[in-house]
């Protein structure tokens, strides 16, 4: 049999499927023997052996060059990878080179993570949003139809001759269209989307830039993101404000960073201010973004402040504004989201 | 058909261009509009593990070096977040019963002679065994305060007694005190 199988060659021997996988183990080692040329009559075992090579002459071994092969190469080696280096300059969109998306990790402009899952932003998934689509839901029995309301924006209606194609007349009481509000269901639970935390130094007018370094330090310790600073963009002589001097910073964050601030702010940070009764409830812009205020000797309780405090000069610590942007469509909506947060709230509440 | 009536703001060709349009390949200048594209500055920050005072803890990412913050004070422990728990309620710690003897002693209308006036309305025997247990409850916090009081200064007596006979205008403790003090 033996020599039967010797005729065959070894890739259509291991595609014949009939032969069970211990017999096409042992044939493909006998294979393997016979390809490496080594006598079949070794004693006791197929395998191959270095032992059985007869070793190198002197003059042969003398003779080797290790380095040679290297040192004949004129070029060097290309490197193991394909290393792609984004282009230091955006040239436009005609350009022939362009730079990769900001997603990509070869761009310049990367920034990797999430590393991390804040406590609160898991809670949010697995505890908030599903409450507050129950909290929220309103049941309306089958072939029920909602009376129709009037249109948002009015037509004009009259004898004017201009009337006619004339854009749509604004809401009664003021010029603002409201946000609607749809009934919520499990494709719009409200969330939080990003928070700006916002500094306004008006001491820069008398005491120098100094102020808004210290507040942009101290943003930056405590959100643990680069602070942006603005300028004023109108001069304001009764406060003394000149146009076009740095007078705020401000904070954008989202994703980890904003949770993780958010459950520092609600779990550390609002237990600890003295006489504090909670957020007033009549906050908020009437399109579910809440707005705060933090006093200076509350951003000196904050743990990272806190922490080295005397890297900071006294008297100039800055008070903060933070602003919660969510998705919610009403105030109403976003204080029941940040209430299941935990931050507490205080007040008439004005819907 | 509407094109024909729109004015030509900028022609197709430029006669004075004509030398750029017709290579091919690709030269490589500068262009004036190339924004550098910086990299983000981001601090660097650390993983901190945050204990909260009933013992929870969580990780939170954060630019303090400080590996372990441990809070007095949080959501578990401040009374506006537990508005139910009685722990936390500000209740008075009077367990030496320091507190009652004084009432007792030198109490005003509001706390201490108020039980007194409320039970004159009932039954005269009741009336008079409530007294007496009030009585020994008086004796019972004056016996305990003196014990406290042993170890307090002569001074605070001295003025605990100015306080007391405040607007009794008496004169014989008002002698007392000035004998004291001489």
């Amino acid at each position: 049999m033996k020599s039967s199988v010797r005729m065959l060659r070894p890739a259509q021997l291991f595609k014949d499927k009939s032969i069970c996988h211990s017999c096409r183990r042992e044939l493909r080692r006998a294979a393997s023997t016979q390809a490496a040329g080594v006598a079949d009559d070794a004693p006791g075992d197929l395998e191959s052996s270095s032992f059985n090579v007869p070793p190198p002459s002197q003059q042969e071994a003398k003779q080797f060059d290790p380095l040679k092969p290297s040192r004949q190469r004129k070029a060097p080696l290309p490197s193991s990878r394909y290393q792609y280096r984004s282009p230091r300059y955006d040239r436009g969109p005609l350009a022939p080179h362009r730079p990769p998306p900001p997603t990509d990790p070869a761009s310049r402009q990367f920034v990797p993570g999430p590393f991390s899952q804040s406590r609160l932003e898991s809670t949010y998934h697995n505890t908030i949003a599903p409450d507050f689509m129950t909290l929220t839901y309103q049941h309306r029995p089958p072939g029920f139809q909602a009376p129709e309301k009037g249109p948002r924006l009015r037509s004009w209606i009259g004898d004017n001759p201009y009337f006619a194609n004339r854009q749509l007349r604004g809401p009664r009481g003021g010029d603002v269209l409201r946000l609607l509000r749809k009934p919520i269901t499990f494709r719009n639970i409200p969330g939080v989307e990003r928070v700006t935390v916002h500094s306004y130094c008006k001491d820069v007018i008398y005491q120098g830039s100094g102020v808004l370094h210290v507040a942009g330090m101290a943003l930056q310790e405590i959100t643990g993101a680069r602070v942006q600073t603005h300028v004023s963009k109108h001069p304001e002589s009764g406060w003394g404000l000149q146009r076009g001097k740095h007078i705020a910073c401000t904070v954008d964050l989202k994703g980890e960073q904003m949770y993780h601030f958010l459950d520092k702010i609600i779990n550390v940070v609002m237990p600890r201010i003295k006489d504090w009764r909670g957020i007033r409830a009549t906050t908020g812009d009437n399109s579910g973004n809440i707005t705060f205020g933090f006093e200076p000797d509350t951003v000196a309780i904050f743990p990272e402040v806190e922490n080295n405090y005397d890297a900071y000069p006294p008297k100039l610590i800055p008070g903060l504004h933070i602003t919660i942007h969510t998705t919610a469509r009403a105030d109403k909506d976003a204080r029941l989201l940040l209430e299941a947060f935990g931050v507490p709230f205080y007040g008439k509440i004005v819907d | 058909m509407s094109r024909a009536l729109q004015p030509v703001l900028r022609p197709a060709t430029l006669s004075s261009l004509t030398s750029s349009q017709t290579s091919t390949t690709y030269v490589c200048q500068a262009c004036r509009h190339a924004r550098l594209l910086k990299r983000p500055k981001r601090p660097y920050t650390f993983t901190q593990l945050v204990t909260l005072s009933d013992g929870s803890a969580f990780t939170m990412r954060t630019t303090s070096p400080v590996p372990v913050y441990r809070s007095s004070r949080d959501t578990r422990n401040a009374p506006l977040w537990n508005p139910s728990s009685k722990e936390l309620l500000n209740v008075e710690e009077d367990e030496a019963g320091r507190l009652a003897g004084f009432r007792a002693r030198f109490g005003t209308s509001f706390d201490a002679s108020k039980e007194v006036v409320a039970q004159t309305t009932q039954e005269p025997d009741k009336l008079a065994s409530d007294k007496k247990a009030d009585v020994k409850k008086v004796k019972q916090a004056k016996s305990d305060y003196d014990i406290q009081e042993e170890f307090g200064s002569e001074d605070d007596e001295s003025l605990l007694q100015m306080i007391s006979s405040f607007g009794k205008a008496d004169k014989g403790s008002a002698a007392q005190i000035a004998r004291k003090k001489i």
